[in-house]
């Protein structure tokens, strides 16, 4: 296989790699404690940027041939800045949470999230100081790349290596919360909550458990992707890259890990990169509108066909008695009510 | 100071004129169907668009004002005959209809991109003149805008008061299988509904660009905030409340573009509506909107 | 009548008002433990609002209600809830894409496994205490004769089954007293007939209950003890054989 064809699936894997864990954590937020998000895209740039500055050390003054100014850096060695932005990602989260997960009617709540992001992209992009206003941050050093020595190919499937172990990562934390009594409650909070507090369930606090795991996990892929392409700019955060993600959870499988990444195969990757292969026809951008125009034409008719996703919530089901020990039995089966 | 806030409270008025026609059609289709309808600010696009191509054919601008609210009036009510409509009644509820007002607002806007490219356009109109009323500088265009505001805004009070029409829209914002009971035929008012908001929609996508002067495929949406803080602040489905809020933030939004700078216009429309959000949902004027399920 | 100091729960003066509706005016009542107690009263009369208030689902505007000697006015339903004290809902409101089992489940209260760390270490630490649980829902099941509806999502349930859900899946909260909020509405004459039995004997194993119920017939044959409200006010409180003579029950029954 040429080097160039290489490059270019391994590029593409990353990319998979970091929406996979995106819709994830947004698939914990929203298919299984029914949270809308849609500030989703602010928690992924928040972990980016913390992993930028983290790689890229202290901003150096203009009158030292310093370009960019921003605010905090540091020069931590991989994966702290890593497991930093998850951090960020959770504490932006706590912040938003207190005061966005009330008792709102679920479209007000939406309505919150999505204002709370537009805030959020004008105020970074109008304040230069804060993360080099609308450039952003460029230049940042790539993990690892000092400490081994590799041609850039091998350095590229480096790189997917340690997506795909973040990916493991991430899948375990998401497991566990989904396949626990854990998961079960969340899902009747999202059910109805009314009755679950009556049931003794603090749902607030529950949410917030969701929520927060949801910011981490959406730093995580943040981080991912600006430690591999090395920069980041507030242009690439704006709202409907979280629709993206929202029509990638909805088509893949609302609720299933298992969807969710065919959804992020699906949305994202497959059907985002292959209109590179058409070659541009009519005026500059044309073509990158008909891409939304399909993204949005996609999300109606998976909306309207399989409202449960490709693969949809698995029902599930636990052993007779007479077997004793046994495990839990997972058994696909067509969508439910 | 004052010489430069006296003018900023007249932009203000221009923009709360602008905001109330685009506020009162908003918040009627919300409060008559519940459905947030987020592709609202690009079908204000959209006839602005139509009228931009009406004015590029050399007629007047006034034709063209009629014709982007009848294509705002005829588009609106398609769009919730064969769209929104048919996922209500499959059972989409509350969040799975934003999705579907976002995918509808994706894909009029890339549309509007699609046909007309990433420029700037203009409404051909005659060039304005220069009006002064009390310290305040107001062209010929703007206290046009004002005028077509009121006119607006006083039909609307005629249409909800004194017709059956608006009695039986009140009615089904109310309690929608009250009305169908009372025998009410809630279709009929809804198209309505969504026809006479459509028509305010459009009207305040050709005003919008008339004031703003140059537009692009994003110019409706980027005012959809605002519109929606106006909407919530003024309480869900209360046109009268709206009206009284677009005053609000329209100077308030100016007021702050003169003390600051320009680029926190928008910012304070966002914050007033988080505010109002967390605070009091149920808005400035009106009763809590308790979690009612889509009209359909 | 009972003596109030024995009282399971202690209502005093309670208000609450929305707008300027006054849906419960000053009510004052108690629960005596271990019996059925059954609220009544004409439509509008703040029934439906005093056990809602009770619940935590709403806050009093004004007043008191103490549970086991303690205080609990204005707390929220899922603190009341963990005191023991369960309501179930007049409206459908199972967890619809949740299994019959796992509704069930998820009332089970100290559950391993809720809490983030608990689910981190691993399903050797919950998987035993589940496995106990799944057992004590699946009797349950089996005595409300639903086990055949256990792998059924709850929203496909028939009307009449929910019903049954709401109350099973009361039990597996383990309450110390059931607030029912018209169990039996809207079901048909059979069933509500062996939603009578099973209350009969739960009653019969010492749990107690504060039930709205319409029908006084029911009323009659399952409440020890009545409570009479009528315009937010409890205007009466006794025996039903004592109920039925009081002038101002009847009269806020023919004004109604």
């Amino acid at each position: 296989m040429s080097v160039a064809w290489q490059f270019y699936i391994s590029t593409v894997l990353v990319y998979l790699g970091v929406d996979v864990i995106a819709c994830w954590g947004l698939n914990l937020q929203f298919g299984v404690a029914g949270l809308i998000n849609f500030a989703f895209i602010i928690f992924q740039a928040a972990g980016a940027y913390t992993a930028a500055v983290l790689t890229l050390g202290p901003a150096r003054p203009a009158t030292q041939g310093g370009f960019q100014q921003y605010v905090g850096g540091a020069h931590w060695p991989f994966p702290l800045p890593i497991l930093a932005a998850g951090v960020v990602g959770g504490l932006l989260a706590l912040l938003v949470g207190s005061f966005g997960i009330r008792r709102l009617r679920s479209d007000y709540e939406a309505m919150v999230m999505l204002v709370v992001s537009l805030i959020a992209t004008s105020v970074v992009t109008n304040q230069v100081g804060l993360v080099n206003g609308p450039n952003g941050l460029a230049l940042v050093p790539k993990p690892l790349a000092s400490i081994v020595n590799l041609s850039p190919i091998g350095y590229q499937w480096l790189f997917v290596g340690l997506t795909a172990g973040v990916c493991v990562c991430v899948y375990w934390l998401v497991h566990i919360v989904t396949s626990s009594p854990l998961g079960r409650t969340l899902r009747a909070v999202r059910d109805n909550e009314q009755a679950a507090a009556a049931l003794g369930k603090n749902v607030t606090g529950l949410r917030m458990v969701a929520f927060v795991l949801g910011g981490v996990i959406a730093g995580i892929s943040g981080a991912i992707l600006v430690e591999f392409i090395s920069a980041w700019s507030p242009g690439s955060w704006l709202y409907p890259e979280t629709f993206v993600y929202f029509t990638a959870v909805i088509v893949g499988g609302l609720g299933n890990d298992l969807g969710v990444m065919v959804g992020a195969l699906l949305v994202p990757v497959a059907f985002l990169e292959a209109t590179r292969f058409i070659p541009q026809f009519g005026p500059p951008g044309f073509i990158d509108a008909l891409q939304w125009i399909v993204v949005g034409v996609l999300a109606l008719v998976f909306l309207w066909f399989w409202p449960r996703g490709v693969i949809p919530e698995r029902r599930r089901r636990f052993p007779p008695a007479a077997e004793g020990e046994g495990e839990q039995q997972l058994v696909s089966t067509e969508a439910g009510p | 100071m004052l010489s430069t806030l006296v003018p900023a409270i007249g932009f203000g008025i221009v923009t709360a004129s602008i905001l109330a026609v685009a506020g009162v059609g908003f918040t009627l289709q919300f409060g008559v169907t519940n459905i947030l309808n987020l592709a609202y600010g690009d079908i204000m696009t959209a006839a602005a668009f139509v009228a931009y191509l009406v004015t590029s054919a050399g007629l007047s601008v006034w034709l063209a004002l009629l014709a982007g609210g009848a294509f705002g009036a005829v588009f609106s009510v398609l769009l919730n005959r064969f769209v929104y409509t048919p996922f209500v009644r499959r059972g989409t509820r509350l969040f799975g209809m934003i999705i579907v007002t976002i995918a509808v607002s994706l894909i009029v806007q890339n549309a509007l991109l699609a046909i007309f490219g990433a420029n700037f356009f203009t409404l051909q109109m005659p060039r304005p003149t220069s009006v002064h009323i009390a310290g305040m500088v107001f062209t010929t265009v703007q206290l046009a805008i004002i005028g077509i505001a009121v006119v607006v805004m006083l039909g609307i009070h005629v249409l909800l008061r004194y017709t059956k029409l608006g009695k039986a829209m009140r009615a089904t914002a109310t309690d929608p299988e009250l009305a169908r009971n009372c025998g009410i035929a809630t279709d009929r008012v809804i198209d309505l509904a969504w026809g006479i908001s459509g028509a305010l929609c459009g009207l305040a996508g050709v005003i919008l660009v008339m004031n703003v002067g140059s537009f692009t495929d994003t110019t409706g949406a980027q005012f959809l905030i605002p519109i929606v803080a106006v909407a919530v602040l003024g309480g869900i489905g209360q046109p009268y409340g709206a009206m009284l809020a677009a005053l609000v933030i329209g100077i308030a939004s100016e007021l702050a573009a003169a003390i600051f700078s320009p680029e926190y216009k928008d910012v304070v429309a966002f914050v007033i509506l988080v505010i109002v959000l967390i605070a009091r949902p149920q808005g400035i004027l009106s009763e809590v909107a308790t979690g009612k399920e889509v009209a359909a | 009548m009972s003596e109030s100091a024995g009282a399971l729960l202690t209502v005093t003066d309670l208000h609450r008002q929305f707008g300027g509706v006054h849906a419960v005016n000053g009510a004052s009542f108690h629960v005596p433990p271990g019996r059925i107690t059954g609220l009544i009263g004409p439509n509008g009369a703040g029934k439906s609002t005093a056990l809602n208030v009770i619940a935590g689902a709403l806050k009093p505007t004004a007043g008191k209600i103490s549970y086991q000697g303690q205080d609990i006015t204005g707390l929220p339903s899922y603190q009341v809830a963990r005191r023991g004290i369960i309501r179930t809902f007049q409206i459908s409101s199972e967890f619809a894409r949740l299994t019959v089992l796992e509704n069930l489940l998820v009332a089970a209260p100290g559950q391993r496994g809720e809490a983030l760390w608990q689910a981190a270490l691993g399903k050797r630490y919950w998987r035993p205490q589940e496995r106990a649980t799944v057992q004590r829902a699946r009797h349950l099941m089996a005595r409300f004769d639903m086990s055949a509806k256990e792998d059924e999502y709850a929203g496909n349930l028939s009307g009449g089954q929910k019903r049954l859900l709401e109350l099973m899946r009361g039990l597996m909260a383990g309450p110390a007293l059931l607030l029912l909020d018209e169990p039996m509405a809207g079901v048909n004459p059979s069933l509500a007939r062996r939603i009578e039995r099973y209350l009969l004997e739960l009653h019969g194993e010492g749990l107690t209950m504060l039930m709205i119920e319409h029908e006084l017939a029911v009323v009659e044959r399952l409440c020890d003890l009545v409570i009479v409200m009528a315009q937010g006010r409890v205007i009466s409180q006794g025996t039903m054989a004592e109920i039925r003579t009081d002038r101002e029950v009847l009269d806020a029954y023919l004004i109604g």
